[in-house]
């Protein structure tokens, strides 16, 4: 029976047919297929036992420096015979000629080639003509190899190479495999005619490709946006450079707050803020300060700069500006700690937060809007617990439980703006926030237990990594 | 967030009633006290800043007592007016710390375990609301040891006495110059040449406030009465602190006498209790509950507060050290608890809003979509890098650099002015991979402009030698057309630190310079050890497809 083969392989027979023993360099060019499918082809050929392949390394030859010199000028033997052709001379007249390792070479050589005599005599040794010198087979080899790259078996006396090799840098030997492909005696007989029934090897391995693919926490992060805007929320963005003002003050964070320490946030060196809040919003922030933390609040303080600690500093300053009676909006991005790198904790991460205003909207709205929330990016058991953060009242996080890990866990935040923070800017109506980093709902989507996978952009990973979780 | 460790045998005692211990651990989540390891007896939780109370086992075992229905209300704290105790405060405390205040604690027992637990309280106290004692700082002593009145003063620095811990005696400079504590606060101080001092009757030194007490005072399990000063630049805080001290040191069974204080603007504490009055109704109302005035004041004396109706209001009494309790919204938060947070059920509320994302957003999302279309992979890297990246391997211009103070990172230190760099470093991250590769990021930059501008650029790369220019103007030329109807022309440009002389073009949008096209340099290549050829462009987006 005839084997089912690839394309590539028949290509491959077909070649060899004609051509029994040819490198898979060979093979590519005559078959105009890819050194890549010529490899795989050749591979599963050889499994299916009808080809051989014979590795052989093979060594061509270049001239080094050395002997690029002497096939210009001859070498150092050639032109000491040429020079004493016109008569003897003494070692020094021929060092001012031959100089160096040269002329140590050149004495030796022409004396091996019996070209030369030395006499002793009162002025020094002196070096004569004992005969003809006709070109010997070390001559012979550097004109063969001349500029070009020659095969090691095209040289006619090993001897005067192997003494041409000893000397430096006159003779380079470059090593190469190359794969010879033959075809068995099964791989002989496959007659190609006849299999050109159009079947082909439908069982045969092929290589993995790579989708080119949006980041994977990304996709976390479109799909989380997705599910705000499904939930009614609007989106809002502001820049991640604030000034203290709008990342801490108007949140009612007192300036001299640990949280303000140059060892928890990024401040901007040398930066501070032009236009800080309307001249209202700024003297209502500082007087609630004064009456809340009694101290005397400074200005300057606020004007510096910050890489924001959170996505509130945009949300709040919406909310003073805008001023609505009902609104919902999120607001998703950048934003910076602090902190020493570790699997937990990066420099760098996304926030997102969501806040519903409403004359009538109430703690049990916002904990059934997270709820399904969760239920919408796949995440079924949620429960909630009281907290602390510095700008709500009441506040709570909720803990999501993570089948995989057989824990709870929690996840994000939430709470109602406290009016220490609304009343000053103008906010009447009550303001329900919501929300918390994306790496961490990631990180359960994608099974990692190192965050900083995410921003390692390793093309192994980003390649393999499985979409859906 | 800070951490306390309970010996839950011990807790379970403090709480009374036969609780046992899985009532606890069920029930320390909805005080706000997440469990950080449970070890056998030992649970270590953590607690809201804000209630330095819940640094002890006491104060925990209070809200515990509550919670648990086992004691309802506010604890009433009672301070004899008995005793002839007094400090007096000279006003030359006024220019460095200027407040004292205090306790006298007398017929209590201090175990290894209650020792602990008040250290601990302490050093959260100093921690927190004293800022590092720069606020107002805590002293407590052996009241035994102790000849009434006192004096709160200052002295020269060269006043000496046998600190905590010590049987020698030393002066103030080299307790501040030898001593682990004062190498760590000294710096309150600032360099005064007087700073404060409480001296007994006798002229005895008790304490170098805010950095040491004396050894003369030192407290140990036998010591029965005790004294607690308190002294800060804020009166309020000062008084605050002391409040938590003397509600702990109730718990752990002490009796108290007030302590005098006089002179220079200072006063005897008050521990009574403040007053607020809420509407009834906006406390349903926010919480979604419909509950009634009694079951409202049920749940506030389940969080140790007292509570009467007035009529359609809440009359609620605050014991002194609650002063986590600005106004109604806490009032609110603490009825939420007292209801039991896990008793809220979640509701949806009707919804006529209809979201919508950002333009900008939706923008970024179709270039991501052109370009993994093109075959590119999208990566993601820091706004926040490094100098190195950005512009010592790059060869890039740093006169604009814009840096952060003090980071904890080496990575993380300035803020980019483009993205190419760390495509390239993604490339060298990955040389073992293989090629073709392609990138792409769209993400914000940072510039100078008043005082800092960020703009969105896109920027892309191929890397693999078969790459060539063309290649990648094709693929820019067609996001644009393809994406947002636009066309480009690249135009020559004779110098770019990026990129190879001869290979490199400005792109061109309506006659406006938008970004940058090349064949990378070899020297920047070489630089991320990339062996391959490599090509790419950066194009500012801000301006071009959005504002």
């Amino acid at each position: 029976m005839q084997p089912v083969l690839h394309d590539i392989e028949k290509q491959i027979i077909k070649v060899l047919q004609s051509d029994p023993n040819l490198t898979e360099e060979k093979i590519s060019q005559e078959t105009k297929l890819s050194m890549d499918q010529i490899r795989r082809g050749v591979e599963w050929l050889r499994q299916k036992k009808l080809a051989d392949v014979t590795e052989t390394t093979n060594i061509s030859l270049s001239l080094g420096k050395n002997g690029l010199d002497s096939l210009k000028n001859g070498l150092p033997e050639r032109r000491l015979v040429t020079l004493v052709q016109s008569g003897p001379k003494t070692f020094d007249e021929i060092r001012s000629s031959l100089q160096g390792l040269d002329f140590n070479a050149a004495i030796a050589n022409a004396k091996k080639n019996n070209w030369i005599n030395i006499e002793k005599t009162e002025t020094g040794s002196k070096i004569s003509l004992k005969q003809e010198p006709i070109e010997n087979s070390d001559e012979k080899i550097i004109s063969l190899i001349s500029e070009k790259n020659i095969s090691s078996k095209e040289v006619a006396s090993p001897e005067s190479l192997k003494s041409l090799m000893e000397r430096p840098d006159f003779i380079i030997q470059h090593e190469k495999k190359t794969k010879a492909v033959s075809l068995s005696g099964k791989g002989r007989e496959i007659d190609l005619a006849q299999l050109d029934s159009g079947a082909i090897d439908v069982e045969a391995d092929v290589p993995h490709v790579h989708a080119a693919r949006i980041h994977p926490l990304k996709d976390v992060i479109n799909e989380i946006r997705e599910t705000f805007v499904h939930l009614g929320f609007t989106e809002i963005l502001g820049n991640l450079s604030q000034s203290c003002f709008w990342n801490f003050d108007a949140l009612f964070t007192p300036q001299d707050h640990p949280a303000r320490e140059l060892q928890d946030t990024f401040y901007l060196q040398g930066l501070n803020a032009k236009q800080l809040a309307t001249s209202t919003q700024i003297k209502n922030v500082s007087s609630a300060h004064k009456k809340g933390w009694r101290y005397f609040w400074d200005i300057q303080e606020a004007k510096k700069m910050v890489l924001r600690t959170h996505t509130t500093c945009v949300t709040i300053k919406h909310l003073a500006d805008k001023k609505p009676d009902e609104a919902r909006i999120f607001s998703l991005g950048r934003v910076f700690r602090n902190e020493k790198l570790s699997f937990k904790h990066l420099a760098e991460f996304n926030q997102v937060e969501g806040v519903v205003v409403g004359k009538h909207i109430t703690l049990r709205d916002l904990m059934g809007i997270q709820k399904e929330f969760y239920r919408k990016i796949g995440l079924t058991k949620v429960k909630f617990w009281p907290t602390f953060f510095p700008y709500t009242e009441p506040s709570l996080q909720s803990m999501v439980y993570n089948e995989k890990l057989g824990k709870w866990i929690e996840l994000f935040g939430m709470g109602i703006f406290r009016p220490e923070v609304t009343k000053p800017l103008g906010i009447t109506k009550p303001v329900l926030a919501w929300g918390g980093g994306i790496e961490r709902i990631a990180m359960l989507k994608f099974g990692l237990d190192d965050v900083r996978e995410f921003y390692n952009n390793n093309l192994s990973w980003l390649r393999t990594a499985s979409k859906c979780q | 967030m800070p951490v306390v460790e309970l010996n839950l045998s011990r807790l379970q005692k403090l709480v009374g009633k036969n609780v046992n211990k899985k009532q606890i651990l069920d029930s320390l989540p909805f005080l706000g006290l997440d469990i950080e390891s449970l070890e056998g007896n030992i649970v270590r939780v953590e607690y809201s800043p804000n209630r330095p109370d819940y640094s002890t086992d006491f104060g925990i075992a209070l809200g515990l007592q509550g919670i648990l229905g086992i004691s309802k209300g506010m604890l009433r704290l009672d301070i004899r007016k008995q005793g002839n105790y007094e400090i007096k405060v000279d006003s030359s405390t006024s220019k460095i710390r200027p407040f004292v205040t205090g306790i006298i604690a007398r017929n209590g027992s201090l175990d290894n375990e209650s020792v602990k637990q008040i250290i601990n309280m302490q050093e959260d106290l100093h921690f927190g609301l004293g800022r590092k004692r720069k606020k107002s700082s805590i002293g407590i002593h052996d009241l035994d040891s102790v000849f009434f009145p006192l004096k709160y003063s200052t002295t020269s620095r060269d006043h000496r006495f046998i600190p905590l811990n010590s049987t020698k005696e030393s002066s103030i400079s080299e307790i501040l110059q030898n001593s682990e504590v004062g190498s760590d606060y000294g710096s309150i101080l600032g360099q005064s040449a007087k700073v404060p001092i409480i001296i007994d009757s006798k002229g005895q030194t008790i304490s170098f406030p805010p950095i040491i007490n004396a050894a003369l005072t030192t407290v140990t399990t036998k010591t029965k009465n005790i004294l607690v000063e308190v002294t800060g630049i804020d009166k309020q805080s000062a008084e605050d602190m002391l409040s938590v001290v003397v509600t702990i040191l109730q718990g752990a069974g002490f009796q108290f006498s007030q302590l005098k204080v006089s002179g220079s603007k200072n006063s005897t504490p008050n521990f009574a209790p403040r007053s607020i009055v809420v509407d009834a109704d906006p406390v349903n109302k926010i919480l979604g509950l419909n509950i009634s005035g009694s079951m409202l004041l049920s749940c506030l004396k389940k969080c140790r507060l007292d509570a009467t109706m007035k009529g359609k209001k809440i009359q609620c009494i605050i014991p002194r050290y609650r002063f986590d309790i600005f106004g109604g919204m806490d009032i609110v938060e603490e009825v939420a608890l007292g209801y039991g947070i896990d008793n809220l059920k979640p509701a949806w509320p009707a919804s006529v809003h209809i979201g919508e994302k950002n333009m900008t957003s939706e923008k970024l999302d179709s270039i991501s979509r052109l370009m993994t279309g093109f075959g590119f992979m999208e990566t993601l890297n820091s706004t926040l890098t490094s100098k190195q990246i950005l512009y010592q391997m790059s060869n890039r211009d740093s006169s604009q650099i814009i840096s952060v103070t003090s980071s904890k990172s080496q990575e993380h230190t300035i803020l980019r002015d483009s993205i190419l760099p760390e495509l390239l470093e993604n490339l060298s991250k990955n040389i073992h991979e293989t090629y073709p590769q392609k990138f792409f990021e769209s993400g914000i930059v940072f510039s100078k402009g008043s005082p800092i501008k960020e703009t969105t650029n896109l920027a892309c790369v191929t890397a693999s030698e078969e790459t060539n220019f063309s290649e990648m103007k094709a693929v820019l030329q067609s996001l644009l057309r393809i994406g947002f109807n636009i066309e480009c022309e690249t135009k020559t440009l004779s110098k770019h630190a990026l990129f190879s002389q001869g290979r490199v073009a400005e792109i061109i949008v309506n006659k406006k310079i938008v970004g940058y096209i090349g064949e990378l340099d070899s020297k920047v290549l070489e630089n991320f050890r990339i062996r391959t050829r490599v090509v790419a462009f950066e194009l500012k987006l801000s301006g071009l497809i959005f504002d």
